[in-house]
């Protein structure tokens, strides 16, 4: 008999559910509140030591020579790393696109601000600091490679020289006839975009413990790591070691959004243990050493943006030419991004044909990481912003524009250009509701009343899709092989009846403990109080991935429930066994082992599991004894990339409305959000109150993203934006309150029917608030065309609209 | 972010803090108030002192004080202190006003009226309120005291008038006459960041209505805080309205000297800004010498 | 190197005595040696908030405040909330409303709300906007962080009322 794992809560072994599906507080929330969740930096080991590591300030020079006599002299220095050590014991980091990578401590050359260049381990971090500074570098400066379009020309300086070149990758994928459809378009319409660095900043940056061990020449890593098992491959790749050599304890961590990074200052801090002769070395990155060294910086992109449209509103064709600036190297996997848009290439609408050209540049910046939403978010942008243009050339209100356009909803499983699957889906039905709660009618009765009095006022509406549960296979146009990703739980119950679920992921935020937590306890009908989620390191773990790419609510629902359903067949078998009956004859229900359709013979859990672990004897001779059963879950269905680089890649596709109405204030260029309106369908809602977290959480970084954050590199390379007081977090009187609505459409392709739903609004929000910009400016004929949309910008765009004006 | 080393000492009175400075006049030495703006240069090792000499423990150097046509402030006085003084809110609203938009109150709590001061960064309110409202500024050293205007106080980006021995002791603001009317406006990228730009201004209208006195400080916007003296004489005696306004902003604006240019602003952008803070600015108080409050209005 | 300096210091009720180097910041000391981890460090420029503790009463912050300062003090930190085992009604309020999601910004948000509510027990829109202005939170947005303000708000009155009937 195979395991079933419910499409719905019908199919629970539990006559009366009473936890999935409703926003139940979290179980992991009393420590956090306490100050007792054990990140990474309360950790202390004994005779631990802490690193500091020394960056280059410029951001392309050779390295003449490095002197650490003097830092090495220093009272409680224990050890110090150059890139000697890293070429003894090191490869070079691996990278997407691949062989795009350098050493963890820079050799020959340094090829950005922030670049590793030497690192200490000392008695403390205060001493370790003190060391840095003593380590003297001469530099012989280079010319730097600051414009992406200035890197692929000939003769340009060379990030890299081996590779001959600075470009990446380079290619245009074609799907469908898009010729055809642009040379039979009643109109096309044509946009360049200038998307800036931003990213993830979790409050809690990066930190990480690695203890060698020079007996058995292994190494154990406590970190803040977002993706245990991944991670700890990289490592043994780069420090040469044996996969099972490399030992990664996962520890709940603050906030990740995919910027967590620390792979390469994770390489540098192992080279200290190891120089320390094992003692454990601790590596605390610094919001400094974040800002302009670590995982944080994303998307840094140059469009040009077609659309074919006819006369009736029927977008015909989408042509996307994207050249993305990703850094001095690969190693942050920020090229992923670049391909990621090809699972949701066409948003919501039915647009058949589609062509994306695609260069990847390296210059001299901190290579890029991922972020949130891995590039769609910047796509959804400028589709969304091209999607007005039409609109508004054809005179068609944007609501009623993009209706026309969406994808049917009979027309479900629906296969875009690209190539991915979208499950499931009524985007009017949410349109409809967004239009509904906004009032939308009104609100653009309120936007005209402000525009007469001079009022700078402006409404969107926008859509888009935030695909969910992602697998390998959708970047594999960047050179990331294989399909499949998986995630397991264990569910254990002990001689008390007190259940345990073991996975292979730390505590992120997304409240994935609590939600573990709800479905064992709908399944075996116990309470939360008897339930405990725990993460095991990477020897010991199922195979797991954890958090990213908008997938672990689903795959942990399914992990919990497929073993959840291995264990019920186990405990029949047992029971059956005990009854001495046919197997096919017991069920668990209601937490109970019964005879089916034999009154009062049943046996509470407890006792199963009782005999189970003291009666060996007494078992069926095929039961494993362990009251515990693993489940590996995987999403079904996804196909092997063909040469366009098409295929079933991520399994669910969320949808969004928003609808804003916002200020411009013309003499200062700032922007005031006057209403936040947002429907999303992510199929069904397992912890409501935790999906309403990631959704206003989500807009938030949209947001910032639209009007405050950005990464400044100048002329030489240098980054101008190293502290928080220049790269602006958005603040609770920048965001705003939302007035929200939901859609649910299960997902035919998941586990009770949810869908991806962790990186959420960003995808749409960016679009949102460009979009209304661009509303209010319309009327003066002013387009804003870059993210973020700061002050400056947008009061440049505003005067240069009222010079014509002015010069009457 | 660890700071380098340095040794401390935190004298308990004036006197004592007075000599500790003498007595390390060859020294690099730094003193600390809130810390609010020191500490984090500290943490970056952008300063470096030898010596830190901290007088939060100078509880002589916290007080608020009516001291006739004056409200006298120590220099320690925290801003949080300020901002709930009831002495402040009556008597000086501009300087309530001005308070109020410094940082978020966890700094406030601790960042102290006389560090500001002494700081004199060009985007911080407290110069360019000490400015248009004619404060005097109280420093003590080896030679004893003076009191200096801050006219002549702050001397540029990052610099007063102060000798690297001497001590910022108390920081006296006229109380605000009768009739007076003051704004005080800024424009930044977040509620409680540093302005992109921002102005001050006090101004009594004789009885035709027209300007008798007027004081305009823009901030930010430059390397100091700057009175607007040009501006200020050639709206005296004028009847104030939107037009005159649109002039004087433009006066501002051309006549803005070397405006700043960072990550967040141009100086183009800074240098508009001047002019359309200085009308707001001129806009509020002229509304408030008239009796009214500029809020009651519509925001634009 | 610089003489370890020795000082006094009240948290949470307990009395500590140390000696440190001048140049710890009080956040490092916190953590580092009376291992009350519960206080974060996010920016150590004094913009996150997130290492916020309560000096007498006041919330600041533990990054730009140095050690050596705190001689003689009185201090709350995270650890010091809970009462008799039990949540605080802050941090009840934070947990019923999803007041976080990581968490890591969290402490800095309950002092910084405990200070704001023991000084103004019913505070408006605003003044709850005020006091949180100047704590980031990356992950919530905010709005829950809201809520659960107005919740930890009307607890605490609630509480209050319930304390001085049994007074009186």
């Amino acid at each position: 008999m195979s395991v079933q794992i419910p499409k719905t809560l019908e199919d629970f072994p539990n006559s009366a559910p009473r936890w999935v599906g409703r926003g139940v507080p979290r179980v992991e929330d009393p420590h956090l509140v306490t100050g007792r969740t054990e990140f990474i930096d309360n950790v202390v080991l004994p005779g631990m030591l802490h690193a500091a590591i020394l960056r280059s300030p410029v951001a392309h020079a050779r390295i003449v020579s490095i002197d650490i006599n003097e830092a090495e002299k220093l009272p409680g220095v224990i050890a110090v790393v150059t890139s000697d050590d890293a070429r003894r014991w090191s490869h070079p980091e691996p990278t997407v696109p691949e062989e795009w990578g350098t050493h963890c401590l820079a050799g020959d050359k340094v090829r950005y601000v922030g670049e590793p260049v030497a690192a200490v381990a000392a008695v403390n971090r205060y001493v370790a600091e003190d060391a840095i500074e003593l380590i003297a570098v001469d530099y012989e400066s280079l010319e730097a490679v600051v414009d992406p379009v200035k890197a692929m020309e000939p003769g340009s300086p060379l990030v890299i020289e081996e590779k001959g070149t600075n470009v990446m990758l380079q290619r245009v994928f074609t799907w469908g006839n898009v010729d055809g459809a642009f040379g039979d378009a009643d109109r096309v319409f044509t946009e360049k975009f200038r998307w800036h660095r931003l990213g993830a900043n979790p409050l809690e940056t990066f930190g990480v413990i690695a203890q060698w061990d020079p007996v058995d020449e292994s190494l154990t890593l406590r970190a803040s790591v977002q993706s245990a098992t991944h991670f700890g491959l990289g490592r043994a790749a780069v420090l040469g070691l044996p996969s099972n050599k490399v030992r990664v304890i996962a520890h709940p961590h603050g906030g990740s959004f995919g910027g967590k990074g620390g792979t390469r200052g994770t390489d540098v801090t192992a080279l200290l243990t190891r120089k320390a002769g094992g003692r454990p070395v601790k590596w605390i990155e610094d919001r400094a050493e974040y800002l302009t060294g670590g995982g944080g910086q994303a998307w840094d992109r140059h469009y040009e943006v077609s659309l074919a449209v006819k006369n009736d509103g029927r977008v015909t064709g989408l042509d996307v030419k994207l050249l993305d600036d990703m850094g001095a190297t690969g190693e942050g996997f920020g090229a992923i991004s670049t391909a990621k848009p090809l699972a949701s290439f066409t948003g919501p609408y039915a647009i058949p044909v589609a062509r994306y050209d695609l260069t990847i540049v390296a210059t001299n910046k901190l290579p890029q990481s991922p972020y949130r939403g891995m590039g769609p978010p910047p796509h959804n942008c400028v589709l969304e912003q091209m999607m007005d243009i039409a609109a508004r050339d054809l005179d068609i209100d944007p609501a009623e524009f993009r209706r026309t356009n969406f994808i049917p909803k009979d027309s479900f499983p629906y296969t875009i250009a690209s190539g991915n699957e979208y499950d499931s889906g009524d985007y009017e039905a949410v349109l409809d509701k967004a239009l509904a709660l906004a009032d939308y009618g009104k609100l653009r009765e309120r936007r005209d009343q402000a525009r007469a009095e001079g009022r700078c006022v402006g409404i969107s509406v926008v859509s888009a899709i935030e695909p969910g549960v992602f697998d390998w296979n959708a970047y594999a146009i960047v050179g990331v092989q294989g399909t499949g990703v998986p995630e397991g739980a264990t569910v254990s119950i002990d001689i008390m009846g007190k259940i345990s679920v073991r996975v292979g992921f730390a505590l992120e935020g997304q409240g994935q403990y609590t939600l573990a937590t709800q479905l064992v306890a709908d399944y075996f009908n116990v309470g939360f109080e008897d339930i405990t989620v725990v993460c095991l390191d990477t020897h010991s773990a199922p195979p797991a991935f954890g958090p990213g790419g908008s997938r672990l609510g689903v795959a942990l629902t399914g992990a919990v429930l497929g073993a959840c359903g291995k264990l019920r067949l186990k405990l029949a078998k047992v029971a059956a066994g005990l009854f001495q009956m046919d197997p096919e004859q017991v069920d668990l229900v209601d937490g109970k082992l019964v005879a089916k359709g034999v009154a009062g013979v049943e046996m509470p859990m407890a006792q199963v599991v009782g005999t189970m672990l003291a009666r060996s004897d007494l078992l069926p001779p095929d039961v494993d004894p362990r009251p515990e059963a693993t489940h590996v879950w995987t999403a079904p269905g996804r196909t092997e990339v063909d040469e366009e680089g098409r295929a079933k890649s991520y399994l669910t596709a969320a949808q969004a409305v928003h609808v804003v109405m916002l200020e411009v204030d013309p003499e200062t260029g700032l922007v005031e959000i006057l209403e936040y309106c947002v429907v999303d369908d992510c199929g069904t809602r397992l912890n409501p109150a935790t999906v309403e977290g990631q959704t206003e959480g989500s807009i938030a970084q949209g947001v910032g993203a639209a009007l405050l954050e950005e990464y400044v590199y100048d002329e030489q390379g240098q980054i101008l934006t190293s502290s928080f007081m220049d790269y602006l977090l958005p603040t609770v009187y920048e965001v705003p309150a939302t007035k929200k609505g939901i859609v649910v459409t299960p997902s035919p392709f998941t586990p009770l029917g949810a869908k991806g739903c962790g990186e959420g609004a960003m995808h749409t929000t960016p679009a949102a608030i460009l979009s209304a910009i661009n509303d209010a400016l319309a009327p003066m004929g002013a387009r804003a065309t870059e993210v973020p949309a700061s002050p400056n910008r947008l009061w440049t765009l505003i005067r240069a609209a009222q010079q014509p004006a002015a010069g009457e | 972010m660890k700071p380098a080393r340095f040794d401390y000492a935190a004298p308990d009175t004036l006197g004592e803090a007075v000599s500790l400075l003498e007595r390390h006049a060859d020294d690099d030495v730094m003193i600390l108030a809130g810390g609010q703006s020191l500490v984090p240069l500290l943490n970056m090792r952008m300063a470096r002192p030898e010596l830190l000499v901290d007088l939060n423990r100078i509880a002589e150097l916290q007080y608020i004080r009516e001291d006739g046509e004056w409200l006298a402030i120590g220099a320690m006085t925290r801003k949080r202190a300020v901002e709930e003084s009831d002495l402040v809110r009556r008597r000086q609203p501009a300087l309530l006003a001005a308070t109020r938009l410094v940082g978020h109150p966890q700094i406030r709590n601790r960042g102290t009226v006389g560090g500001s001061m002494a700081h004199a960064d060009p985007a911080a309110e407290y110069p360019a309120l000490a400015l248009v409202l004619g404060a005097e500024l109280r420093v003590v050293g080896p030679g004893g005291e003076r009191s200096i205007a801050a006219d002549e106080f702050f001397k540029g980006y990052l610099m007063t008038a102060m000798e690297p021995v001497e001590i910022l002791t108390e920081v006296r603001v006229p109380i605000l006459a009768p009739g007076t009317g003051w704004s005080f406006v800024e424009v930044a990228r977040r509620h409680g960041d540093f302005a992109l730009g921002g102005a001050a201004a006090t101004v009594r209208l004789d009885a035709s209505g027209s300007f008798s006195e007027v004081r305009i400080v823009l901030f930010g916007v430059s390397g100091a805080a700057v009175r607007l003296g040009g501006v200020e004489e050639r709206l005296v005696g004028q009847r104030p309205g939107d037009a005159l306004f649109r002039e004087a902003g433009a006066t501002a604006s051309e006549g803005l000297e070397e405006p700043l240019s960072d990550v967040h602003a141009s100086a183009e952008y800074r240098r508009n800004l001047a002019g359309v803070l200085t009308i707001r600015a001129l806009g509020e108080a002229v509304a408030r010498a008239g009796g009214r409050e500029p809020g009651q209005e519509e925001r634009r | 190197m610089t003489a370890q300096q020795k000082i006094s210091v009240m948290i949470n009720g307990t009395m500590h005595e140390a000696h440190v180097e001048p140049r710890t910041t009080l956040a490092d000391f916190l953590r580092g040696e009376l291992a009350l981890t519960g206080t974060h460090v996010g920016c150590e420029h004094g913009v996150c908030g997130a290492c916020t503790v309560l000096l007498e009463g006041r919330a600041v912050r533990s990054c730009l405040t140095l050690a050596v300062q705190v001689d003689g003090a009185s201090l709350t930190t995270v650890e010091g909330l809970e009462e008799d085992g039990k949540l605080h009604p802050i941090q009840q309020a934070f947990v019923e409303e999803h007041g976080l999601q990581c968490g890591f910004c969290t402490p800095g948000f309950l002092m910084t709300v405990h200070e704001l509510l023991y000084e103004n027990p019913d505070p408006s829109e605003d003044e709850i906007r005020e006091a949180l202005g100047g704590q980031i939170c990356r992950c919530t947005g905010y709005q829950s962080i809201l809520r659960s303000v107005r919740l930890a708000a009307a607890k605490l009155r609630n509480a209050h009322v319930a304390g001085s009937t049994q007074h009186s």
